[in-house]
């Protein structure tokens, strides 16, 4: 988690750098009164490497991925729940009553 | 639904809380939201912490929920007092609240004075005649008194009303099993399969309602329904890959040749029986041996 946040924090990091670079070259660019293309490769590199590594953390630091498979170890299911809301008392619970010295103490 | 993860879950804490491991309120938790049936250990460990001032205390606006899980939990125990003391804690915190008067009727029922708790329910409907947990306990009612038509009409009216509750269809489904009704059954899990499709277990019930009715029509139906159990459960459910062993050899016996049996459904059953040999090699090899001769006895094994 920690190792994880900190590759997305340096991403973004230098994500805003490549900002930072692309309006001083166009600052640049307008001293020098030229047409502006298209940042300079470096900066593209930058972008990538920027881009690559906030993918990579926004996948692995908020959790594991779940199986979305209905077959799945996980997701298959083994029962229904006890119907609750029509449950009734007439079983052998009455026979056998438990825990007659169970008490609420208050 | 309880699925796997979940089900070694509850086991692992259950077995924690029973060798007194603590985690009794994470257990107690865990059944509510799987709604699993265990009055007996919900009785024993949410006495234990409702008992424990320092530990009710700390569970703060949860500890009511706790009092009325304990209360339904004794009640199906049979410790009336139990479920008399919590619910006499619940009425004094919350007077006039219609939960507490359902747990009082409740109370009422498992007394087995059903023409109370029957009057208590009606006056709770009149102040909110759509209640659909009162209208639930009333089939419950007609049911626990052995009236199981008045249960049927009960719950065919709410369902008129409640039609997308699926525990309702469930129910019902059960009951016109239980009655050997095979064809309002099959209805009723039709609409089980249809509001909740990747259940596998509509699908093998529905099944077994189709083959338990027979028929060829019916038997080729429920082939298909018990691959689709195998499809969503891939090949896990033993009692599907039987099933479809079973399908063939009474749709071979009825059918005696005159169908030609399309390629695919032909080739499903020698598919069965593999995998049925290999699951049971695996987990309980001494047993093999009655697979095989059962298998036999039904021509499917070759």
């Amino acid at each position: 988690m920690g190792f994880g946040f900190f590759v997305g924090v340096f991403g973004v990091l230098i994500l805003s750098h490549a900002t930072y670079s692309t309006v001083q070259y166009r600052g640049l660019l307008k001293i020098m009164e030229e047409e502006f293309s298209g940042p300079p490769i470096n900066v593209m590199f930058e972008l990538l490497l920027g881009f690559v590594l906030c993918i990579w953390a926004a996948l692995t630091v908020p959790g594991k991925f779940l199986s979305i498979h209905p077959h799945s170890e996980e997701n298959s299911i083994v029962s229904l729940p006890a119907n609750l809301d029509f449950m009734i008392f007439n079983h052998r619970g009455k026979a056998f009553p438990v825990g007659t010295d169970l008490k609420l103490k208050h | 639904m309880v699925t796997k993860t979940e089900e070694t879950q509850l086991d692992r804490l259950e077995n924690q809380v029973d060798n007194g491991g603590g985690g009794a309120w994470e257990y107690l938790c865990l059944i509510r939201k799987l709604k699993v049936r265990r009055s007996e250990k919900v009785l024993k460990h949410g006495l234990s912490i409702l008992n424990d001032p320092k530990k009710r205390s700390s569970l703060g606006s949860e500890e009511w929920t706790l009092y009325e899980q304990v209360a339904i939990a004794a009640m199906d125990c049979q410790s009336l007092d139990v479920s008399k003391d919590c619910i006499r804690v619940l009425q004094k915190r919350f007077p006039e609240s219609k939960r507490v008067g359902r747990l009082e009727a409740m109370l009422l029922e498992a007394k087995g004075s059903w023409a109370e708790a029957e009057k208590a329910y009606s006056s709770l409907l009149e102040d909110n005649p759509l209640d659909q947990v009162v209208l639930k306990r009333k089939v419950a009612i007609a049911k626990a008194q052995g009236d199981i038509s008045g249960a049927i009409d009960c719950l065919n009216k709410y369902l008129e009303t409640f039609m997308a509750d699926h525990d309702a269809w469930r129910d019902l489904a059960e009951i016109y099993v239980s009655l050997q009704m095979y064809k309002q059954a099959a209805f009723c899990y039709e609409e089980l399969i249809l509001s909740q499709p990747t259940v596998p277990l509509y699908h093998l019930a529905y099944a077994d309602v189709l083959y338990t009715l027979g028929g060829l029509e019916n038997l080729q139906a429920a082939k298909k329904y018990y691959a689709s159990t195998i499809d969503l459960t891939e090949g896990k459910n033993t009692r599907a890959l039987l099933g479809i062993c079973l399908c063939s050899s009474a749709i071979g016996q009825l059918a005696k040749g005159r169908i030609k049996d399309d390629k695919e459904s032909s080739e499903l059953q020698p598919l069965a029986v593999a995998a049925l040999e290999k699951d049971y090699k695996q987990r309980a090899p001494e047993k093999l041996s009655l697979l095989t001769t059962a298998l036999k006895s039904l021509k499917v094994s070759s």
